[in-house]
């Protein structure tokens, strides 16, 4: 059990690309942090940087007190779960729970406890003899779990662990990686692009772009005061809907809440605009539906707006009544408005 | 290819069939040779079913050899020929596989360099540089010894290459996991990346072990001494006999006994070279 903690870490690559800039975290013991963003915006350098499997340009890594900026992967006391699973195809299941022990010299005895507790665990005895290539993807993510858990590492390392498995897939190991890590509570640090997986698996949810933290918190902090206008398009799925302020202000009249000055643009989530009169401030805008999109318990109407051409996303309970083609009024709640400013992108609200 | 047109499929199997005859035939003539008299074959009427004179020939060849034509008996070459084969091959597998584990996965200066310097001896095989070998060779005094007839054809850029290429398609994360395992340099490639290198190691050795036995030219120019004389060098001393007709009975019993070496390696590693070939390990 440890504390994980980064301060000032940069990293500048051969031709001087920087992919971090002088970032601050710190994971405390016991806690699941996510690290999201779009590809290439540093998570999984950030990761590899803890693993110890990158370099870091300038900046301390410490785990469980201790800097470990020189320390071989091996010696950091961390376990890592990769996304193509990086299961060594010629060892048999328990072997390759087993290699890492061994290569500790831990007692036989002891080998051979971990593997079956981790084995009980993961629910994965029945194939300890089978080779990689004979258990199917969520097996092998298991294995690769298993592979992880069996070190009782200070802290637990994923760089994206679902992104090989198909949906259904997914959602069942989201749901195991977490009762896991809750059981374990194990310090563990979790890189996906996938916002869903974030939302749902995270304590802490660290949104990052281009090489810098835009936003660190709670989930449902980050969904419902997201600091920047990145994060409020990122986090949310369908994502956030923008408005010129000039458009709002046109056609809310005395219903637009007074904001800061510096705000010229305002987005509003797809789940706050309704079809019908909510009976409280709210901007009434008309639209043609463009497309329905029935997702089960709720629909998505992409609606194309009169006058300026845009289109918005709404999402509502059930299957609205209205045809594509049909033109109808939406109502977006005056009190879910969410200001930014374009020039520095920040919240000013 | 589904259709099923008898025409067809006859027409195939005849070109496979001739096929197979061209290749056979010399084969089978050469065995049918060597189980004759030895003036059976100079009568101008060439003999189509075996003789009698099988176990004679090939048991006077195994032993005491052809003395008049200077060669020694053919055991002895075949022992030559296999050890040369075999430390060729295993040198061969050896040095390129630690130093292609080099080039792909160490960071050292000038590594592109030692690669290209390495790929571009495949400009230069041995015909090409014989002299200046030969003259390196002489002056070791490594002529008239297995150091001399193995050692120069070590070397290998093909090797090389074709373990590098296959340790380029070997996923960086299986190392990344094994430094995070705790797995050194050394211990990840015993325990990761010579097992996965198996079936490439089997083809090659069966490529490189064919290779060294059907060498002539090179043990030809280091070997006086008839101790060192390899069978396929020796074969041809036997036919050509000075002031006789040669015994083509038992130059085709050699001839069948020198085939028979790399026949073996193929058959018994037929499977695994296929393996090697064909299979891309996940």
């Amino acid at each position: 059990m440890a504390t994980i903690e980064l301060s000032g870490i940069r990293k500048v690559y051969p031709g001087n690309v920087t992919a971090i800039h002088d970032l601050d975290l710190s994971v405390d013991d016991g806690e699941l942090v996510v690290l999201v963003g779009p590809s290439g915006c540093g998570k999984s350098t950030l990761l590899r940087m803890v693993a110890g499997l990158e370099t870091t340009t300038a900046g301390t890594v410490s785990i469980g007190g201790a800097v470990v900026n020189r320390l071989e992967p091996s010696d950091r006391d961390i376990a890592m779960v990769f996304q193509n699973y990086a299961l060594y195809p010629h060892m048999t299941v328990r072997g390759n729970l087993e290699y890492g022990l061994k290569n500790r010299g831990t007692p036989r005895t002891l080998i051979d406890e971990r593997v079956a507790e981790a084995a009980r665990i993961l629910e994965i005895a029945p194939f300890l003899e089978r080779k990689p290539r004979q258990l199917s993807g969520g097996q092998r993510q298991r294995v690769a779990m298993g592979r992880a858990i069996v070190r009782q590492p200070k802290a637990f390392l994923f760089d994206e662990p679902l992104s090989n498995l198909d949906a259904k897939l997914r959602g069942q190991m989201r749901v195991e990686i977490r009762r896991l890590q809750r059981t374990l509570r194990t310090t563990s640090l979790y890189v996906t692009h996938d916002q869903l997986e974030a939302m749902t698996l995270a304590d802490r949810l660290v949104v990052m772009n281009a090489g810098r933290i835009e936003q660190l918190g709670k989930p449902t902090e980050l969904y419902e005061r997201p600091a920047s206008l990145f994060v409020a398009g990122f986090i949310g799925s369908p994502p956030m809907n923008f408005f010129d302020l000039e458009y709002l202000r046109e056609k809310a009249g005395a219903s637009l809440p007074t904001l800061s000055d510096d705000s010229d643009i305002i987005g509003i989530r797809p789940d706050s605009i309704v079809l019908a009169d909510p009976q409280e401030p709210s901007i009434p805008l008309r639209g043609t539906v463009e497309l329905i999109e029935p997702v089960g318990g709720e629909s998505h109407l992409h609606l194309r707006l009169e006058g300026s051409d845009q289109l918005i996303i709404v999402e509502t309970p059930g299957r609205p009544d209205a045809a594509e083609g049909t033109l109808l009024t939406a109502h977006l709640r005056a009190r879910a408005l969410h200001p930014f400013n374009r020039q520095s992108g920040l919240r000013t609200a | 290819m589904v259709e099923n047109r008898p025409f067809l499929a006859f027409l195939t199997h005849l070109v496979l069939i001739l096929g197979v005859a061209v290749v056979v035939f010399p084969v089978y003539l050469a065995f049918i040779a060597s189980t004759h008299g030895s003036g059976d074959f100079l009568r101008g009427l060439v003999p189509l079913l075996p003789g009698p004179h099988m176990i004679e020939n090939y048991a006077r060849m195994l032993n005491s050899g052809l003395s008049t034509a200077g060669a020694p008996p053919v055991w002895l070459m075949l022992a030559n020929s296999l050890f040369m084969a075999l430390t060729i091959a295993i040198g061969k597998i050896a040095i390129s596989i630690i130093s292609a584990y080099a080039i792909v996965y160490f960071k050292f200066p000038f590594r592109l360099l030692a690669f290209w310097l390495i790929f571009i001896t495949l400009m230069l095989p041995v015909e090409v540089r014989i002299i200046p070998t030969f003259k390196v060779v002489a002056d070791l005094g490594m002529l008239n010894s297995y150091a001399g007839l193995t050692i120069p054809l070590i070397a290998s850029a093909t090797a090389t290459f074709l373990f590098r290429q296959f340790f380029l398609t070997v996923p960086d994360e299986l190392m990344e996991a094994a430094r995070v395992d705790g797995a050194g340099p050394l211990k990840f490639f015993r325990d990761i990346l010579l097992p996965l290198s198996q079936t490439n190691i089997a083809a090659l050795f069966v490529i490189l072990f064919i290779y060294g036995w059907v060498q002539y030219l090179w043990p030809l120019l280091v070997t006086t001494d008839s101790r060192y004389y390899t069978i396929v060098m020796g074969i041809k001393r036997l036919a050509a006999a000075a002031e006789s007709d040669p015994y083509w009975n038992l130059v085709m019993a050699a001839v069948i006994l020198a085939m028979l070496p790399p026949v073996l390696v193929i058959i018994f590693m037929q499977r695994l070279f296929v393996k090697g070939l064909v299979e891309t390990e996940k």
